[in-house]
């Protein structure tokens, strides 16, 4: 018969082929054993990973709801929320307020419950609900997410000095007095130089209960305080007797002097006038009143 | 036996001996020591041939023919693609029930259960890299094993039940392999499944359909009764039907013998089981010597190619919420998703694969043509390579490269930094990609010295600079990334591209993602990255 071209590729001796078999068996071998030598290096760095993973995820969930109440570094917002990003809320926080379990669960525990009141806190937004087992949006590993994004602040935190610590006291809570506490919230810069309106609004706290991408309609109002998008064709109407401007700035200073229907009193922080120069909180109001009627 | 006088007859040695001798010889079911010794240096056997006694001995070989033509057993003719395939089938079972041990189907547990699987079980993820190229590899060879009987013929008569069972064992891979998918519940599972189940919805009349589906999902979208439900098909219902078909299909195998090479007889004969004595090779040692070593052999390439080449996804827990850009389906559905862009769900996803599986099964019956030689069947084999190149084509148009671009702005951040999966700027990893501004505008060689990171940035502005080129709703494009360090070992990466439409507005698009320090990320196929290796070993 005619042998085929390819013929070479027949293995007929069986000694050749015990041989081939053989070799292929010592390879598989030699395979195995180098896995399982790199297997406990390799199992460290999935581990290490999927930590890595968590806390991506958790920062990109961080920055999508949270940063606007604490703070896009985690320093918190004076007046709107507490700082995360903390030497006083990794080493004190817990001793103040007598939690028994890890700072850990104590954050997984708030991000996915919430905080029950802000009665007599001075905080003028309450932590909302996030876990799903709570009626939140977040599913539980998303919560775990997020607690290891926090809790990945804790190496920075550590070396904060009293001064650059930017935790303030609750007045709900009893603190352990850490010198350098911004006691205060920061007020006018020393140097007397206006700062810029849209950081302002950021550094204030503002954002956090404020819209001001959106109107302030009959079936959009803001949750916790009148959205801003409309207040160019709003402001001038509300109290009789004061242009938009007029009661814009006065609204910021003396905020209990008019509450829109559907509010409460009391709850945006009254000493705006002792934290912006008046040069500030004019050039802010008027700067609300821009960005407004630009949308 | 009693020992004592046996010892005392024949002395203690030989007594040992024939000891030794007999217990080998029932290892062997019925094969003496000297008779191995003769096979393995390739003698003929004697007659009457003891090396047939242990097909009628043993159970396992009983379901093996004595012996082949000899034209059979050549490797070209069969490449012993059934036998990989059988091969393939018992190595998923084996892996899979290993995988079984750490796994719960169970939408809560599910995902955990797979990153528990890859850092905390020693050789899990190995195992589970095993399983997955077993069954990719399983799909690959069970098709090819049709598309090799399709060419020689070897369907026509008397085999058309044969081929009939083996079409019905290919759908049952493909069902098999599919099911398995959704069980890491990730992403890239999630979605795959939802588009495969959601084809059997637009089986007609609607009440069908919508019944199938439900059944299928066990509840309007896949959930945890759902993931229970493919579960229990992957682990149980789909291997007991092909284990059921698997039997009938052999046993055609051996009833009918395998087909000769069709220019060894005469056309319109089988002559498959007439073997005259000088062309038969007998199992025992031959065949048995070809199988064994050619399954260790294959067995090797895929050890070595998961220790090296290949690596499973895990992409993020699936997320009913958010479907990630460019869902595909797994490779060996390409076809129908290409299919499914181009005609409507129920033609394409039901009607037309339903047709598919009808004239497969209806081959042997359309094809009256006698002679199985290539040079009689001109009209079979041109319409089959013309299947074939459909098919290939079709498959291309399943990728995410044909049809479903996205706006250029989102391409271009999608290629370097996916939703889910690796892309360059994480495989490249945390130590490559500097913190900075790094503009489009600029050359590269001004703002990095990393070399990574400067193809990186590279690859960003000609990809910019090739959707300016070609689509006119996107000019004068440009573009940064901004790479700021959020967290200690956390960095943002912000993608800003700008451009101009063709109206002259200024349009622009913000995306930003984050990279941990120590997040490994993987492509499925490729050289496997093993920097963490050194990077671990430094760090202690």
């Amino acid at each position: 018969m005619k042998r085929p071209w390819y013929n070479f590729i027949y293995v007929r001796s069986p000694i050749a082929k015990i041989l081939l078999g053989g070799a292929a068996l010592l390879l598989t071998l030699a395979l195995f054993g180098f896995t399982f030598i790199i297997e406990e290096p390799r199992m460290e760095a999935q581990t290490n990973s999927w930590t890595g993973r968590s806390i991506e995820k958790g920062a990109e969930i961080f920055a999508n709801n949270c940063t606007s109440c604490h703070g896009v570094d985690g320093k918190g917002l004076p007046g709107v929320a507490p700082a995360l990003h903390s030497h006083y809320f990794f080493t004190q926080r817990l001793t103040d307020l007598g939690y028994a379990g890890s700072l850990h669960d104590y954050v997984a525990g708030t991000v996915a419950a919430g905080r029950p009141s802000k009665a007599i806190s001075q905080w003028a937004q309450i932590m909302p609900t996030w876990g799903v087992n709570y009626g939140g949006p977040l599913r539980n590993d998303q919560v775990q997410d997020v607690t290891a994004f926090v809790m990945n602040w804790e190496q920075d935190a550590l070396q904060q000095t009293a001064e650059e610590d930017p935790w303030q006291p609750f007045q709900d809570a009893k603190t352990t007095d850490i010198s350098g506490t911004m006691a205060l919230p920061p007020s006018a810069p020393a140097d007397g130089e206006a700062r810029a309106p849209q950081d302002l609004f950021t550094v204030m706290g503002c954002q956090g209960c404020h819209n001001l991408e959106q109107d302030q309609t009959a079936d959009n109002r803001g949750a916790i305080a009148p959205n801003l998008g409309n207040l160019d064709t709003e402001a001038g109407n509300m109290v009789a007797g004061q242009d938009a401007l007029t009661y814009v700035i006065n609204s910021i200073t003396h905020p209990n002097d008019f509450i829109v229907e559907g509010y409460a009193a009391g709850i945006m922080p009254q000493n705006f006038p002792d934290r912006m120069s008046a040069e500030e909180i004019a050039n802010l109001a008027q700067w609300l009143l821009d960005q407004a009627a630009a949308n | 036996m009693a020992v004592q006088p046996e010892v005392e007859k024949k002395g203690f040695m030989s007594s040992v001996l024939g000891l030794v001798d007999d217990t080998f010889t029932r290892v062997t079911a019925g094969i003496s020591p000297g008779e191995v010794r003769r096979m393995l240096r390739g003698e003929a056997p004697g007659r009457p041939n003891p090396r047939l006694k242990p097909h009628t001995e043993a159970f396992l070989l009983h379901i093996k023919p004595t012996y082949y033509h000899e034209s059979v057993t050549r490797f070209t003719h069969t490449f012993r693609l059934g036998l990989l395939s059988t091969y393939l089938f018992l190595f998923e079972t084996i892996t899979g029930l290993i995988l079984m041990v750490w796994y719960t189907p169970s939408p809560n547990q599910a995902y955990v259960d797979m990153i528990r699987l890859l850092s905390n079980v020693p050789f899990g993820q190995f195992m589970r890299d095993l399983h997955r190229i077993g069954a990719e590899l399983m799909v690959a060879i069970v098709t090819l094993h049709m598309v090799r009987t399709y060419l020689t013929g070897s369907y026509k008569a008397p085999r058309q039940f044969t081929w009939f069972t083996g079409v019905i064992l290919l759908v049952l891979t493909l069902f098999l392999s599919f099911s398995g998918y959704l069980l890491p519940w990730d992403q890239l599972a999630y979605w795959a499944v939802t588009i495969g189940t959601s084809m059997a919805e637009a089986v007609p009349p609607a009440i069908v359909g919508e019944t199938v589906n439900l059944l299928a999902r066990g509840a309007p979208d896949i959930g945890a009764n759902g993931l229970l439900r493919f579960y229990l098909l992957h682990v149980l219902f789909l291997p007991l039907i092909l284990f059921l078909f698997f039997f009938v299909h052999y046993y055609k195998v051996v009833h009918f013998g395998i087909s000769l090479p069709a220019n060894e007889e005469e056309v319109g004969q089988d002559t498959a089981n007439r073997i005259p004595a000088d062309r038969r090779v007998y199992f025992l040692p031959d065949v048995l010597m070809d199988e064994t070593v050619f399954i260790i052999g294959f067995s090797a390439i895929m050890v070595l190619a998961v220790a090296f080449f290949f690596s499973a996804p895990l992409e993020s827990i699936a997320n009913p919420q958010s479907t990630p850009l460019h869902t595909v389906a797994p490779w060996y559905f390409y076809w129908l998703q290409g299919m499914l862009k181009i005609a409507d769900k129920m033609i394409a996803g039901v009607i037309l694969p339903g047709i598919l599986l009808v004239l497969l099964i209806a081959i042997p019956y359309l094809d009256r043509n006698p002679s199985r030689r290539a040079k009689d069947r001109r009209v079979a084999i041109i319409s089959g390579v013309i299947a074939g190149v459909v098919m290939i084509i079709l498959s291309w148009m399943g990728t995410p490269q044909y049809a479903v671009s996205a706006a250029p702005a989102v391409e271009v951040v999608q290629e370097l930094m996916p939703e889910e999966g690796a892309g360059a700027i994480r495989e490249a990893g945390y130590a490559h990609v500097p913190v900075g501004v790094f503009d489009s505008r600029v050359p590269v060689e001004e703002q990095t010295t990393d070399e990574e990171w400067r193809a990186i940035v590279e690859e960003f502005s000609a990809s910019i600079a090739h959707f300016d080129g070609i689509d006119p709703e996107f000019n004068n494009a440009w573009g940064t990334i901004t790479v700021t360090q959020d967290q200690p070992s956390l960095r943002r990466i912000l993608w800003e591209i700008h451009w101009v439409d063709s109206e002259g507005v200024e349009e622009n698009f913000k995306r930003f993602f984050f990279l941990h320090e120590d997040s490994l990320y993987w492509e499925q196929y490729g050289l496997k990255d093993f920097r963490w290796l050194t990077e671990t070993q430094e760090g202690e």
